[in-house]
């Protein structure tokens, strides 16, 4: 009875997909009819590949269990166009950060990169790390040079107030 | 003593369906004077009227209680049951089961049950204090109104004039004609718009029937069905119309420039001039918005009166007003094109070759700017390739959610025409989400769109950028061959659906009509009528009632004009006995009831009593709509709706609080 995917024999699990769903607050945001306006513009798509009318479709019909797992959750850059542009108001980037959570939660694999910004964030409170940049003089310089105050690394009450609020955001 | 029967109808599932129908007529049964309580799958059908009807006959039943539908939907349809029987109409009560307790609360079926029984016990309560009332029967004046000339005022005019019957057609645009007067071609047949449309326009003007107001506005109107008074705003054209015989000299020496409306503002013309190559009527007029003489002062310019032979030049001319009686009013004011300029990521008003399909459609008429050559606006040159966008603006629910309904189908006939005009080599795209192809000769069309080499992307383009050399490019992921395709073009048109009327908000609020969620006006039922608007002898004709292709407006139009023809063809109706009364004895004289009174139906009059000026409230039976309005506004309570007075309303008040009381105020 029901749907099956042929080519993997997978069948819809519709459970993990109303968890999906209560976590994006309904099906509102993945109310889609397909006019791939989100992946027409996709700054990932060029990239990596990443179709969101393909994940929106997926996660629609109840074919959940492989997202979590699979790379291309992880490649949306989070530019937020087609958040923008989709004129059913549905959202591929909110089901996109549901599926990372989930992802997270399964303790399935992530990628490097965001375990490292999480660690940056821990240590300095800055997402980025400091880079010494080279004027149109072709001179190298720092802040200490250009005379900008030393930055600080965070208080320790930060570090758990960040990790209170990230615990928050997962659950 | 009275005898009151109780019904309860199934509706289907609708009711019963979540309703306990049997435990509500069981329930009726233990309520005092009630004779018969029985229950039914659709009491609305021939075998539910019969058996309200033995009731009456059988068991002289003198008090009916419906428990069914809305009384909007069969309140009608159940007072002509009562009254075949031989009881008076108005004894009948309705109480909605379906609309207010069943779909309201479809959840929750143990609480409906006891809400119908609470209604049921009320619709019983106040039952017993109904009067018998007689329908009152007022003339029909035998004329009708046509607001807007587009092909849908056109249509209703001469059906209505043809049956023999004075119509007044009033449209805002100096000419009548419309939107369908702007197309180039019609699908699915490519017949020539203007060749199929410009007879009908004569038709109009010379018809002895029909009055035509142009560059007219409908300000008031007043009365109710059957009698209506419209007045109408006649602006100036400065311009004596008996006079100008339409040779456009005074357009040849008027040194100012205007853009032009009818080309969608891709042209320019002359501050008087004649409003399109085929205007009925053929007669100039002038901007007075840029015309020196009439922006500055009596001295400057008058070169179009120099130049005038037939000395129909007036800059005197001042705005008429016209005051017409009619019985009914055809609304037909037609819709708008979507402005693509609030869709800010498709560049229109920013890249030049980024056109409407409207602008397309000028561009493509013969009388259009480039004379029917399809040319890119930014360059004046024949375009390579040519992209067609749908659902600009519609199936969106940052602007408009509905579907346009002509988008696709507009598309395809303007890909046809590219594709006819151009050829050579031209290659053409068009992106779409689905292709809505679905009237009669329709999806044969889509195909001849195919064979003629036209290519579809399935999915819609993000973005459009336009490089360096003003040609346009943007990516589009077509899911067909599941590839991101670059498309590069020197012309996109994009498929700008049909928006409500910005006009809609004045007229809805002029005639009581109301208006649905999407902003087009309201049918009085989607299904069973749709050519009726809620307010009686008021119609709907066209785009004004939602997004509609050429053969459905005419079809829409010609039914309205049928509808008002039945309203007018038998020279009376009768009126609803519904009205408010004076009690003059209470009446203060202190006028709110006529300062609230949207009718006009309230007057006062003036009687000497006992040497003294005494002022009344007066109600002018004809008019009064029963509304109530007065009724709740009056300070003394002199004024009464028949059948919905103080005493009956509070009883069914007593009667929903009964139980609660009984129950320790649960």
């Amino acid at each position: 009875m029901g749907l099956s995917d042929l080519m993997s024999m997978a069948k819809p699990n519709i459970e993990a997909r109303d968890k999906i769903l209560a976590r994006i607050g309904g099906k509102e945001l993945v109310n889609c009819f397909q006019c791939i306006k989100c992946t027409s513009g996709c700054t990932a798509l060029k990239l990596l590949e990443l179709k969101p009318h393909e994940i929106i479709k997926l996660v629609n019909l109840g074919f959940v269990d492989e997202l979590p797992s699979s790379d291309i959750i992880w490649t949306c850059v989070t530019c937020l166009k087609c958040v923008q542009r989709c004129p059913q108001k549905a959202s591929p980037y909110h089901v996109i950060i549901a599926l990372r959570n989930l992802a997270v939660e399964k303790e399935a694999k992530v990628p490097e990169g965001y375990l490292k910004a999480v660690s940056q964030i821990l240590e300095t409170g800055q997402v980025d790390t400091y880079q010494k940049i080279v004027t149109r003089k072709m001179e190298t310089v720092d802040r200490e040079c250009l005379k900008l105050p030393k930055i600080c690394p965070p208080k320790e009450s930060f570090q758990v107030v960040f990790m209170k609020a990230m615990e928050e955001k997962t659950t | 003593m009275t005898r009151i029967g109780v019904y309860v109808c199934h509706c289907g599932l609708n009711i019963a369906g979540v309703v306990d129908v049997e435990k509500v007529a069981e329930y009726a049964k233990t309520l005092p004077d009630i004779v018969v309580s029985e229950h039914y799958t659709y009491m609305c059908s021939e075998p539910g009227q019969r058996m309200i009807q033995e009731g009456i006959r059988n068991k002289k039943l003198d008090r009916i209680v419906i428990a069914t539908c809305s009384p909007r939907m069969h309140e009608e349809t159940f007072r002509r049951a009562v009254a075949e029987a031989g009881l008076n109409p108005y004894l009948t009560e309705i109480v909605n089961l379906r609309e207010q307790v069943s779909w309201a609360h479809t959840h929750e079926p143990e609480k409906a049950t006891e809400k119908a029984k609470a209604l049921v016990r009320m619709g019983v309560a106040r039952s017993r204090l109904l009067e018998p009332l007689e329908k009152r029967r007022v003339s029909v004046e035998k004329s009708v109104l046509v607001v807007g000339g587009g092909i849908a005022g056109i249509q209703a005019s001469l059906d209505l004039a043809n049956a023999g019957f004075p119509v007044y057609l009033v449209e805002k645009a100096p000419s009548i004609g419309g939107r369908m007067a702007q197309l180039d071609k019609t699908f699915p047949t490519l017949d020539c718009s203007a060749c199929i449309l410009t007879p009908k326009m004569v038709d109009v003007a010379k018809h002895p029937n029909i009055t035509m107001l142009t560059n007219a506005e409908v300000t008031d109107v007043k009365g109710f069905v059957g009698n209506y008074e419209a007045t109408i705003l006649k602006k100036p054209r400065f311009v004596d119309e008996k006079r100008c015989v339409g040779c456009e000299l005074c357009a040849q020496v008027c040194p100012v420039k205007v853009p032009d409306r009818f080309n969608e503002n891709l042209t320019q013309k002359r501050a008087i001039s004649i409003y399109s190559t085929h205007a009925v009527p053929n007669i100039a007029i002038i901007n007075p918005g840029y015309c020196l003489r009439l922006k500055y002062n009596k001295g400057v310019c008058g070169k179009c009166q120099e130049a005038c032979e037939a000395k129909a030049i007036n800059f005197e001319q001042q705005p008429e007003t016209v005051q017409v009686k009619v019985g009914g009013v055809v609304l037909a004011v037609g819709s708008e094109v979507f402005n693509a300029l609030q869709m800010t990521e498709l560049g229109y008003g920013r890249f030049k070759n980024v056109i409407s399909n409207i602008e397309f459609e000028r561009i493509s008429d013969a009388s259009g700017p480039t004379g029917g050559k399809i040319l890119s606006p930014k360059n004046g040159k024949t375009p390579k390739t040519v992209v067609f966008i749908q659902c600009v603006g519609s199936r969106d629910k940052r602007f408009h959610e509905y579907c346009c309904r002509v988008g696709c189908m507009v598309t395809l006939k303007q890909a046809i025409l590219a594709r006819e005009k151009i050829h050579e080599n031209v290659k053409i795209y068009v992106c779409y989400i689905d292709m809505r192809a679905f009237g009669k000769g329709y999806d044969e069309f889509y195909r001849r769109a195919r064979d003629m080499d036209i290519d579809f992307v399935a999915g819609l383009p993000s973005e459009i950028h336009e490089s360096p050399d003003g040609s346009l490019y943007f990516d589009v992921y077509d899911t067909g061959t599941n590839k991101l395709l670059q498309i590069r073009t020197d012309l996109v048109v994009l498929g700008t659906g049909l928006v409500p009327n910005e006009d809609l908000a004045d007229i809805s609020a002029l005639l009581h009509a109301s208006r649905s969620a999407d902003g087009f006006l309201l049918e009085a039922h989607p299904k069973l009528k749709p050519l009726e608007s809620a307010v009686a002898g008021v119609f709907l004709a066209g785009a004004c009632q939602g997004p509609k292709d050429i053969p459905d407006t005419v079809a829409q139009a010609s039914g309205a004009a049928a509808k008002a023809l039945d309203l007018l063809s038998h020279g009376e109706i009768e009126l609803e006995p519904l009205k408010a009364i004076v009690d003059e004895d209470l009446c203060s004289g202190c006028k709110i009831c006529t300062s609230i009174c949207p009718f006009l139906a309230i007057e006062m009059k003036t009687d000497i009593i006992e040497g003294k000026e005494r002022a009344r409230a007066e109600v002018i039976e004809a008019v009064c709509q029963g509304c109530g309005l007065c009724s709740s506004a009056c300070p003394t309570g002199a004024i009464k709706i028949q059948q919905y007075n103080n005493k009956q309303v509070m009883t069914q008040v007593e009667a929903a609080l009964a139980e609660t009381c009984a129950e320790g105020g649960k």
